[in-house]
């Protein structure tokens, strides 16, 4: 591009550079001698500029964490990159570069105001993660499809476009194109666009939009299905009966069932087969209702237990406010009367009586955070000895409904055999020639002699029962471990508070406590 | 006129003696109960001889001429149905009449009815058809207490001429209304038709009070306004206690000695109540009223509503005379002789030995409640108790008696006009807008809004003792102020004034307490805060100190404290005025703001100006209960190489709930600091403006007061003055195009006029004058007229009886043209005279008649008409 820039070389960005940049940009005068003389970490930068450096590549601005302004205009970059921790970046200048397309911008969440004026990109895209973009910049590209302007539609907050010297800037219906797809666009091309421009543009494109909106509608709902879906099923997971409220159990008992399928052809079977259907249908609902039922009570439980321990927390939290608040007052006329003593036992009385007034403190902190601990690990008992019985109700349960689905399948399979017999025995008779369809003659494989069909019919079941016995286990697995989980992640964070506070305490004793040490050598100093 | 008053007077004269009379009578007859309990040492003969002294002392003293005498009343204007009875009337009046003699048979020992008083026409009318039941167009009088309080305002009380029977006469509200003046019959008469009208069951009641409430005197009650509403005690609902809810911390304290404590206090209170209770007593004692050797014997009148109607929970009574509400079982009211509504009239048949108290109400049954009328809408009761007294059989006799005279007899339409009150009346309220009541220990003072320049529309004097004397305290309120000042609280013993304000002070004033309007001394003003931009919302001064509460600011700011330290002497003392007190110290606290971490929100910051420091506490995190603590202290001194100390780790103290890394580095510590030296320096700006603004406020309050002016709302077209004049010119530009008018028809008068000196009044002499010459003047035209058509006719006569002469003369000799010519000037000469001739009649016919038209006219010329009235 600048031909200046071409010639000379092409700079790396490294440390000194940055520091130097760090540098010149920080705090001046006063505040610039306390920088240099503590020196500024990088990531402690708000705003960088790295203008007409001719930089090639972008790179080691890893630690520029909480970075909000970048300006690397004027140089040669020719790819978007390294720019993946700067998460916090809300201004981003790459205006007159060598860009090509746009890219490595997906972590950037944050960025409001976007600058690629002059570069050489063909097309907008990998945009997707700016929400929050409120300026584009993209003049002087080489953008010349007007359907990239389709594309910008996604961002809610973009209110200021520029694409002038692109190719599709030539386009005479380029202006209104733009005004009727982006509605909520306030300045394009830095020109403010006028109500009556827009009005135009609308009533112009009219029959194009309304197609786009009735699209992107439709998608919407769609989208807002599968998620309206996705948190159904999300919510049978944690009440540990998904796929419960249908036939799904039944059907997939027969998937892998190649012997029953093929029995199922046989005369009288399939009667028995949708007999049978219904039955464990019913069965696998009370399953999925009792489960959901059972999880609300779960979590209630939960709820009025979590609300409670916060209760108490808050008002132990209260509490010990309240002392301190008490001690701090004290403290500080006694501090002021300290100041204004001159004798020096009484000094020394005062800051005595001060230091038991911290001692006092603490005990009573301590003593305060020890109550709740035993309230607290109380109550936690209560909880888990509730939730366990809650949880072994429902296996318990479970596990009997489960016993009637084996039932049902135990009947199921005795009657499947005494026709399987019935058949086989008819068929060595040949007495079922003529009137069996076609699609028997296929099992006929199987009527060879007793013991196939008696193995045949009894592999079949082995199937049904196993799968009924995994989703039986797995069932009881998931919520014994959620169970575990959750006591244990009770007692974690009690354990955590309790240490926490303590610490607190501790170090505000400590505090308070080294103050006062403090005071005691300022004075004998003086 | 005369003859007529000293008849008038021998009437009231032998009425008076009539009365004492009767009264003798009554009060043998009186109840025997009632005195025996009443008054238990006097016996009936004492109290005759009293009666009688009394009765004695009384007729001098209503010699005087009463507020409202017969001869004071101008009952020319009053309408027929004042002066006379319709036949329909007559007819009621003789029903009473019988009803009355019945009744004073059968219950001889009973005081004769109120039944048919004379008017103020002395007509006698039936009292039911004296109650004209109106709905007036003001929304204050939709509600009992509304018209109560209005009627009792309204009017001025005259006591009765004799405090033991009904009046002699009763008016109607018309004239009653007319003179704001009326005893106790006239104001229940009044405060029932305005009751029935707005849909009330309201009866005017004839029966016996205690002398307070029989004289209006409120000396012994306690003021309404200075009861303080009773606090309703909220009682905390104790949250229920959750499954999970922990166990308190057990409780180690001994139960006993818990229980002696109680014990003790509660005797110390014990003892203490009784105290109390003992100096009540005895005050009670000092204020109670001399005994009345009248008691029960006093008649008065009041109001009962009873219950059903307009949602009316509970029967109950309103004294007219005070505008309050009773239960029935006040103790105030004696007893009751007789009710009345627009439609009927009933007596009580209950004994009243227990005052009111046992009283049934309930109108349908016969045997509490003789009615008079039959045909009422009462509903009658059912009679579930056989009647097994006497009494009960003749009553039944009676009524069939009635019911065979009778039946369905409707009481005839009020002779009474519709009440008319004129917004004027309505708005003055009180006679010429003036009220004062007295109260034990208190005063109330009343005034109709405007009237006082000042906008004071009430107010409320409280005192120490029972004679008024000792002020405690002044409550003032005032209405349509233009700076919305509505009430005003002096205490006296303290010395304290409140100021309270309507929404719309152009300071957004709420409340203003002070003891001096002196800058610089102890005073809380409150402010609606939502109307100020700073959300300010109390601001308290001491001589020393400022606090500002706030809320609903952007930068969380609720609590602002500033100490000032006295102030320094200046040396050159160039302004007195720029010498503000300087600034000790300031807190201001912040509440918390949830977009900033807690570690970084500041909950305090005192600004020690004196001693350049800065002190920082920060919020509390939610699960901590330490919070961040940062101290500044600013001192610019110079290192040993002498460059100035920048920053040193020393100039902050800090205490950080988990230490952070940035916070530690000096960079961090100057650019805060420098930020609070900026904030230090706004935060005093804000204090020398706020203790402007407290100047600003007070001269504006002085000049307020001073000025007082009221603010006149638009609708009233009656005080707006701009409404008023525009009004007005509308009025002057209609008045001129009419007087336009008037003039382009033709002012006869104007000739006449214009010999006068102009814009002189015209004396009577001159307008006399003026008006005969008119007259003559016509006159003489009129003649002139007649005489001009009189000569035209005789010359024409003249011409012809020449011509016919030549005619005769020379017959012979014409020639036929000539003999046309000569025929057809015949023809046109007779019809000439012919029309002179007509027009001489009809003017001769007319003359009179026009000239009679112009006199009538003079007399009626807007000019004249004032002089020539008199002469007429």
């Amino acid at each position: 591009m600048n031909h200046l820039h071409d010639s000379m070389e092409p700079r790396v960005m490294d440390d000194d550079m940055l520091k130097l940049a760090v540098g010149e940009q920080g705090p001046q005068e006063e505040a610039g001698q306390l920088a240099k003389q503590e020196g500024i970490l990088f990531k402690d930068v708000l705003s960088l500029q790295l203008d007409f450096q001719n930089i090639l590549r972008i790179d080691n601005l890893w630690q520029f964490e909480n970075l909000r302004k970048l300006q690397l205009d004027n140089n040669i970059i020719e790819r978007i990159e390294g720019l993946e921790n700067l998460t916090h970046l809300v201004w981003l200048d790459l205006s007159f570069n060598n860009i090509e397309a746009i890219e490595g911008l997906d972590t950037l969440v944050n960025l409001e105001d976007l600058s690629l004026f002059s570069n050489r990109i063909s097309k907008i895209d990998a945009l997707d993660a700016l929400v929050k973009l409120q300026v584009l910049s993209l003049g002087n590209n080489q953008i010349s499809n007007m359907m990239n302007i389709i594309y910008l539609r996604q961002f809610k907050y973009l209110r200021t476009l520029s694409l002038s010297g692109n190719p599709i800037s030539e386009a005479e219906d380029y202006k209104m194109f733009i005004c009727a797809y982006l509605p909520d666009l306030v300045y394009l091309d830095f020109r403010r666009i006028s109500d009556d421009t827009k009005e135009l543009a609308e009533a112009k494109h009219q029959y194009g939009i309304d197609e786009l909106k009735h699209r992107e509608s439709l998608m919407q709902a769609r989208l807002e299905d599968e998620q309206a879906r996705r948190e159904e099923l999300q919510k049978h997971k944690a009440a540990f009966v998904e796929h419960l409220n249908g036939s799904f159990l039944f059907d997939s008992m027969y998937t892998e069932d190649v012997e029953g399928k093929k029995l199922s052809y046989l005369p009288g079977v399939s009667e028995l087969l949708e007999a049978y259907k219904d039955k464990f249908v019913i069965i696998c609902l009370n399953i999925f209702e009792y489960g959901l039922k059972q999880h609300e009570k779960r979590k209630t439980e939960l709820d009025t237990f979590n609300e409670c321990v916060h209760e108490a927390i808050q008002e132990n939290q209260e509490q010990g406010k309240h002392r301190i608040a008490k001690f701090e007052e004290k403290y500080l006329l006694s501090l002021n009367t300290i100041r204004e003593e001159s004798e020096v036992p009484t000094i020394e009385k005062k800051i005595m009586e001060c230091g038991e007034d911290i001692t006092e403190l603490f005990n009573a902190l301590m003593t305060l955070e020890m109550q709740l601990v035993e309230q607290l690990e109380e109550t936690i008992n209560l909880f888990e000895r509730n939730i366990i019985d809650l949880v072994g109700l429902f296996i318990e349960n479970v596990q009997s409904l489960m016993a009637q689905c084996r039932d049902l399948e135990n009947h199921h399979h005795e009657k499947l055999l005494e026709i399987s017999i019935n058949t086989l025995e008819k068929n060595v008779k040949g007495e079922l020639d003529e009137d069996l369809p076609d699609d028997v003659r296929l099992v006929s494989a199987l009527f060879v002699d007793k013991d196939t069909i008696i193995n045949a019919v009894g592999a079949s079941h082995d199937i049904h029962l196993l799968k009924i016995d995994n989703r039986e286990d797995e069932l009881v697995t998931r919520i014994n471990s959620w169970c575990t989980h959750l006591v244990d992640k009770i007692h974690r964070d009690e354990t955590t508070r309790n240490r926490e506070r303590v610490k607190e305490i501790s170090q505000y004793v400590d505090h308070m406590q080294s103050e006062l040490d403090n005071l005691e050598y300022g004075d004998i100093l003086d | 006129m005369e003859v007529l008053r000293e008849k008038v007077e021998e009437e009231e004269e032998a009425e008076r003696e009539e009365a004492a009379e009767r009264a003798e009578r009554a009060e043998k007859t009186m109840r025997p109960v009632e005195v025996r309990t009443e008054e238990a040492p006097l016996t009936p003969e004492m109290l005759r001889d009293l009666e009688k002294k009394l009765s004695e002392i009384e007729t001098p003293a209503s010699e005087e001429p009463p507020v409202i005498t017969k001869d004071t009343i101008d009952i020319s204007s009053l309408p027929l149905s004042y002066k006379t009875n319709t036949p329909k009337e007559e007819h009621l009046l003789q029903v009473a009449d019988d009803f009355s003699r019945q009744y004073s048979h059968l219950c001889p020992d009973r005081v004769p009815l109120f039944l048919y008083p004379l008017n103020e026409c002395e007509v006698p009318k039936f009292v039911s058809t004296t109650i004209r039941p109106t709905l007036l167009p003001y929304p204050d009088l939709y509600n009992w207490d509304g018209c109560a309080q209005f009627v009792s305002d309204f009017l001025t009380m005259v006591p009765l001429p004799n405090p033991l029977r009904p009046p002699s006469s009763l008016y109607s509200s018309t004239t009653v209304l007319k003179y704001q003046k009326g005893n106790c019959f006239d104001f229940s008469t009044l405060l029932c038709s305005l009751l029935i009208g707005s849909g009330y069951d309201a009866y005017c009641v004839n029966g016996y009070g205690l002398r307070d409430l029989c004289h209006m005197d409120q000396t012994r009650e306690v003021c309404p306004l200075t009861v303080k509403p009773k606090e309703l005690v909220k009682r905390r609902e104790r949250a229920l206690s959750k499954k999970y809810t922990v166990k308190p911390p057990r409780d180690l304290s001994s139960k006993f000695e818990q229980e002696q404590e109680i014990k003790k206090q509660r005797e110390i209170r014990a003892q203490e109540q009784k105290r109390l209770r003992e100096e009540e007593e005895r005050l009670l004692e000092a204020e109670k009223a001399k005994p009345d050797p009248l008691h029960g014997l006093r008649v008065h009148s009041w109001v009962l509503v009873l219950s059903g109607k307009r949602e009316v929970p509970e029967t109950f009574f309103i004294d007219p005379l005070t505008a309050r509400s009773y239960s029935t079982q006040d103790d105030r009211f004696l007893g009751i002789e007789s009710i009345w509504n627009h439609k009927n009239y009933w007596i009580n048949m209950q004994d009243c030995w227990n005052c009111c108290k046992d009283l049934v109400f309930d109108l349908g049954d016969p045997v509490r409640w003789e009615f008079m009328l039959l045909g009422t809408d009462k509903p009658k009761l059912s009679l579930t108790e056989e009647d097994d007294n006497g009494m009960n059989d003749e009553d039944d006799v009676e009524n069939l008696g009635k019911e065979d005279e009778d039946k369905s007899f409707d009481v005839p339409h009020s002779w009474v006009e519709q009440i008319e009150i004129s917004p004027e009346a309505f708005e003055t309220r009180c006679p010429n807008g003036k009220k004062v009541i007295q109260y034990k220990r208190a005063k109330l003072e009343k005034w109709a809004p405007y009237l006082n320049s000042n906008g004071l529309v009430c107010r409320l004097t409280t005192y120490e003792d029972l004679e008024w004397t000792e002020t405690l305290e002044v409550k003032e309120w005032y209405q349509n102020r233009e700076d919305r000042l509505e009430l005003k609280h002096i205490n006296k013993t303290t010395g304290l004034n409140i100021d309270y304000f309507k929404p719309g002070h152009p300071q957004a004033l709420r409340v203003h307490s002070y003891k001096s309007m002196q800058p610089e001394m102890d005073r809380v003003m409150e402010f609606y805060e939502t109307t100020r931009v700073d959300g300010l919302m109390k601001r308290e001064e001491t001589a020393t100190t400022m606090t500002e509460h706030y809320q609903g600011r952007p930068d969380f700011l609720s609590y602002r404290h500033i100490t000032f330290g006295p102030r320094v002497k200046k040396l050159a003392l160039k302004s007195a005025e720029s010498n503000p007190r300087p600034i000790v110290k300031i807190t201001e606290r912040f509440l918390r703001n949830s977009a900033k971490p807690a570690d970084e929100d500041v909950a305090e910051r005192v600004f020690l100006i004196g001693e350049e420091r800065i002190q920082l506490r920060y919020h509390c995190r939610d699960d901590h209960i330490t919070a961040s603590k940062r101290e500044y202290l600013r001192r610019t001194e110079v290192d040993s190489k002498g460059n100035k100390i920048i920053m040193t780790p020393d100039m902050c103290i800090s205490f950080e709930v988990e230490p952070m890394e940035h916070t530690k580095k000096l960079l961090y510590q100057y650019q805060d600091m420098m930020h609070l030296k900026n904030e230090e320096k706004v935060s005093r700006h804000l204090a020398w403006e706020s203790e402007l603004e407290v100047l600003e406020i007070l001269k504006l309050r002085e000049e307020e007061e001073e000025a007082h002016t009221l603010t006149v709302s638009i609708y009233d077209t009656r005080r707006n003055e701009k409404s008023k004049e525009y009004r007005e010119t509308m009025e002057r530009v209609m008045h001129e195009e009419q007087l336009q008018q008037v003039e382009a028809q033709l002012d006869y008068l104007a000739p006449f006029l214009a010999q006068l000196p102009p814009g002189e009044k015209l004396t009577h002499w001159q307008a006399v004058c003026l008006k005969d010459e008119c007259l003559s003047d016509f006159k003489q035209r009129l003649i002139d007229k007649a005489n001009l058509i009189q000569a035209r006719f005789e010359k024409e006569t003249q011409e012809l009886q020449k011509k016919q002469q030549w005619y005769q003369e020379n017959q012979v000799t014409l020639t036929p043209e000539d003999e046309d010519l000569y025929l057809s000037y015949c023809s046109q000469a007779v019809f000439r005279i012919r029309i002179l001739e007509q027009r001489l009649n009809r003017h001769k016919e007319l003359a009179p008649l026009k000239y009679l038209a112009l006199e009538k006219k003079l007399y009626k010329d807007p000019r004249l008409v004032e002089l020539l009235k008199v002469f007429a």
